[in-house]
């Protein structure tokens, strides 16, 4: 019981951070799933949301500055696959690998250049900031909306994956690239559909997670996106529902090593946590095997 | 016949260009910006090839440079400082528990070792993984690494996360340029040889590599262990060049730099690597640096230009070669 | 009666629910010619990639000159799924080595889609096959401190480029080859690991009608030269029937059929597998 007393802020923040995560690890794992790429942009993309809400609340009501930020990210992310993805489609997996470092570099450089690299404050937005208090711990009201709004988004997404037909064709091709081409699938749209799915989660994830910080810097991004990329692949990568379970996951045990005053670890402890997982298991919680053909 | 008047031409050319270095130092003055592309390009252009070795001639797609570098820096910081000094540097921490000093050179083959060590227990585990998911270890083993040397614990040893300082430093260009050429002949040297070659198998088609008997992982751990060795002695002249060292400098950001040096020189060619090093010195330290200045021309400010715009075109100019110049300055040789 | 080179014992290899080789068990004896044929999807290449260690078999064993090199039985998860036969047969240590293991042991391999090392020369293509006997560790190739093994590695490489008439192309880059050459270069490339036994994967793949016969002649020719046994696989039937000295057909993963070119000819398994039952 102490030890719950003593952990439960801990834990609270754990869930969500963890839910944070969530939403911009399943950017990651649908891009992978269909392109096996790993979209080192997208933390980047998750702190530009960051910085356009900051301002756009500045210029306008919040009523009118969320939607933009929520229709921006997608604009950016649509924008990002067709320029710097779409032209090496039929390149080595290297060269885009490496286009997506370079859009990160790129993205990070415009926020400092825009920002003139100062910590910009982050706009209280009203409700989620509010303080409420669990059993002995006080927290923002985010904390709770997180996991719940979280759970309701990718219920909905995986309901629109299994029920519509761009969802199918999603599946199709994660399945198989070619052959979905040749059955007939525009294979740009799905992609495109893909980017705008994870850049719209990830416009979700920024409002929640930088209500929690005092600002956005050019690099705010990084950390939270790789994260989540190692818990898509604590997932199994391409399965949305195990991209959530390992982001709940690594943002519990996070915040728990941080509770035990062990912070200078709680990132590594993530990166050693992908590490296991890689040699024990490659294809995650969830994942499926692939074998090459020789 | 022909080789040996090939061998004198560009011994020749190395002579020349170390001559031309001195009298630079000599006429030059020393603050000039020249210097310090010249120092940092030596240092970057190391780094760089030592990175091609592995994602461009072996085909691995490793991301772990800059945690290798860092290894190689605190080697050579911890081992070098000299014990008078170390009271002041390790004030929190007692003087820390090293009180000796080695020679430069001797430390800084050290620092390269260090580095292969710690390459060779990472490449276990990981050297199994594929493509993209070794680009992911390596960068979570190069987080990992930077996390232990700020770890409390080990101050006595890494100072924590306090600065490195007053170890012995150059001050001549002549130094990096005689180190990393000497190290990226070695490399050229490597990468022509038999076991070259078998790197080179191994980036083309695993499969039939390893039908043609060559051991995929002992060859893999051997390219890895190589250019961490080298990454490690670069990372100790960058320490040398910037007089101290701090473990929080060698982010992921650092690592994604060299990789894009590589692209833009060619993955697959040292020329190339040692090329782009340079030009990207060059345009981040100098050539750019007028477009984070305001500029008036009359009363007319010129648009856009202030603090930051230099590394936005610079991000711009590296997405245009990633995309429409995908071979880079030099292709494959 | 010949050394025996190759002898498989009851190889099946099941990939999930699909057994693509079910209780395969053949024999190359020294200096033979054998083929391995049967319609697509019979399992051919699968046997090839288990005998040169690519997979490694769901169970059975393979020996090469009569010691053990290979040997599996159905583990983990294969034990529930297992469909082949002779589950208990192979219990105790298992011995699954990596491709690179068995081509020092002696077998080298071509590849049914030709993997070359595109972007190397030609004769690079051939000095990499020579990298593993070669004698030297980094540090001595490295700084050049045993030209000898070198030299020696670069003439034998050399050699074998004059012998596949190829020498005129050897700084060339071996992707930008034309196919028939490719082929070409990658038996010279198998040879010069200095097999024992060399395993050929469809070699007659894409050639004229004329091409085969040279080819029968040239596969004698490399088996005299070099003292060799030979394993093909092939479609093309005029090539078998004039290289191969015995002959094993595989339907559906099965052995359906073995023995001399002649008994295969007629025999009425054989015609079933590759003209389909006739219904009437």
């Amino acid at each position: 019981m102490n030890f719950m007393q003593a952990n439960l802020p801990y834990l609270l923040a754990g869930i969500s951070v963890g839910g944070q995560y969530a939403l911009i690890a399943i950017g990651y794992t649908m891009v992978y799933g269909i392109l096996r790429l790993i979209n080192f942009a997208h933390g980047d993309v998750f702190m530009i949301a960051g910085l356009i809400m900051i301002y756009a609340a500045a210029a306008m009501p919040l009523y009118l500055a969320i939607p933009l930020v929520l229709i921006a990210t997608v604009v950016i992310g649509f924008l990002i696959e067709r320029v710097a993805y779409k032209p090496l489609r039929s390149a080595p997996r290297m060269s885009i690998m490496i286009s997506a470092i370079g859009v990160s570099y790129l993205l990070q450089n415009l926020a400092l250049y825009v920002t003139g690299g100062l910590s910009r404050m982050y706009p209280t937005i009203p409700f989620i900031s509010d303080s409420v208090t669990i059993g002995s711990a006080t927290t923002k009201m985010v904390t709770l909306i997180t996991p719940v709004l979280t759970l309701i988004l990718v219920v909905v997404l995986v309901l629109f994956i299994h029920k519509t037909k761009i969802g199918m064709a999603m599946r199709a091709v994660s399945k198989d690239f070619e052959t979905s081409q040749l059955m007939g699938i525009k294979i740009n749209s799905v992609i495109s559909a893909t980017f705008i799915i994870g850049s719209f989660l990830a416009a979700v994830g920024s409002m929640l997670y930088f209500t929690n910080y005092a600002g956005v810097t050019p690099t705010a991004g990084a950390m939270p996106g790789l994260k989540a990329f190692v818990a898509a692949v604590f997932g199994g990568i391409g399965s949305i529902p195990g991209a959530v379970i390992g982001a709940f996951i690594i943002g519990i045990c996070e915040n728990i090593i941080k509770g035990m005053g062990w912070t200078t670890f709680s990132d590594a402890f993530t990166f050693a946590l992908l590490i296991v997982i890689l040699i024990a298991k490659p294809t995650g919680l969830f994942g499926e095997k692939a074998t090459d053909k020789v | 016949m022909k080789k040996k008047t090939a061998n004198l031409i560009s011994l020749g050319l190395v002579a020349g260009l170390f001559l031309v270095l001195f009298l630079l130092e000599q006429v030059m003055d020393p603050a000039s910006m020249l210097f310090v592309v010249l120092k940092k390009g030596a240092i970057y252009a190391l780094v760089a090839v030592s990175m091609n070795l592995l994602n461009g001639f072996t085909g691995l797609f490793s991301l772990g440079q800059a945690g290798f570098m860092l290894i190689g820096a605190y080697a050579y910081g911890i081992l070098t400082i000299p014990p008078e000094a170390r009271d002041a540097v390790y004030q929190y921490f007692d003087g820390g528990i090293i009180q000796f000093a080695l020679p430069v050179p001797l430390a800084l083959i050290i620092a390269g070792l260090a580095a292969a060590f710690f390459a060779f227990l990472i490449g276990l585990p990981v050297l199994r993984l594929k493509s993209d998911y070794l680009a992911i270890a390596t960068l979570g083993f190069a987080e990992i690494i930077r996390a232990f040397f700020q770890w409390d614990a080990l101050g006595p040893i890494t100072n924590g996360s306090n600065l490195l300082r007053r170890f012995p430093t150059f001050s001549s260009v002549i130094f990096p340029f005689f180190v990393a050429g000497l190290c990226i002949a070695i490399i050229v040297l490597l990468v022509n040889s038999s076991y070259g070659r078998a790197f080179k198998a191994i980036r083309d088609d695993e499969v039939a590599a390893e039908a043609m008997g060559i051991n995929l992982f002992k060859h893999k751990q051997m390219a890895f262990v190589i250019s961490s060795f080298f990454a490690g002695v670069s990372g100790a002249l960058l320490a040398m060049y910037q007089t101290t060292v701090q473990a929080s400098a060698f982010k992921s950001a650092m690592t994604y730099e060299i990789l894009l040096i590589v692209v833009i020189g060619g993955i697959g060619s040292i020329s190339g690597s040692c090329i782009a090093s340079f030009l990207f010195i060059a345009c981040n330290e100098w050539w750019l640096r007028f477009l984070d200045n305001e500029l008036f021309i009359g009363t007319w400010q010129v648009p856009l230009l202030r603090t930051g715009f230099r590394k936005v075109v610079f991000s711009i100019i590296i997405m245009a070669v990633v995309l429409f110049y995908r071979q880079g300055i030099m292709g494959d040789r | 009666m010949a050394e025996n080179v190759l002898h498989l014992d009851r190889v099946t290899m099941q990939f999930g629910g699909v057994v693509a080789v079910n209780g395969l068990s053949m024999d190359v004896n020294a200096g033979e010619i054998v083929a391995l044929i049967g319609p697509n999807g019979a399992g051919k290449t699968t046997a090839f990639n288990v005998i040169t260690g690519v997979y490694a078999p769901t169970n059975g064993q393979v020996d090469l000159f009569g010691s053990p090199m290979v040997r599996n039985h159905p583990r983990g998860k294969m034990k529930k799924l297992y469909a082949g036969e002779d589950p208990d047969a192979f219990r105790g240590q298992a011995l699954c080595p990596t491709p690179d293991k068995i081509t020092r042991l002696g077998i080298a391999r071509t590849f049914q889609n030709i993997r070359l090392f595109c972007s190397l020369s030609v004769l690079d293509n051939v000095l990499i096959a020579k990298h593993m006997r070669a004698r030297h560790n980094v540090f001595a190739a490295t700084f050049r401190l045993t030209p000898r093994v070198e030299r020696e590695m670069r003439q034998s490489a050399e050699a074998l480029l004059e012998e596949q008439g190829l020498t005129h192309l050897k700084d060339e880059v071996a992707g930008s080859l034309p196919y028939g050459l490719q082929r070409r270069l990658e038996i010279a490339r198998a040879l010069a690991t200095e097999p024992r036994l060399l395993l050929l994967d469809e070699p007659a793949a894409g050639m004229n009608p004329q091409e085969p016969h040279e080819l029968a002649a040239f596969i004698r020719q490399i088996r005299e030269k070099y003292n060799l046994s030979i394993l093909v696989i092939e479609h093309h039937m005029d090539l078998v029937m004039e290289v191969a000295e015995r002959i094993y057909v595989l339907d559906f993963g099965k052995l359906i059929a073995q023995g001399d070119p002649a008994a295969i000819q007629d025999n009425p398994d054989v015609i079933t597998a590759y003209l389909g039952v006739d219904e009437e």
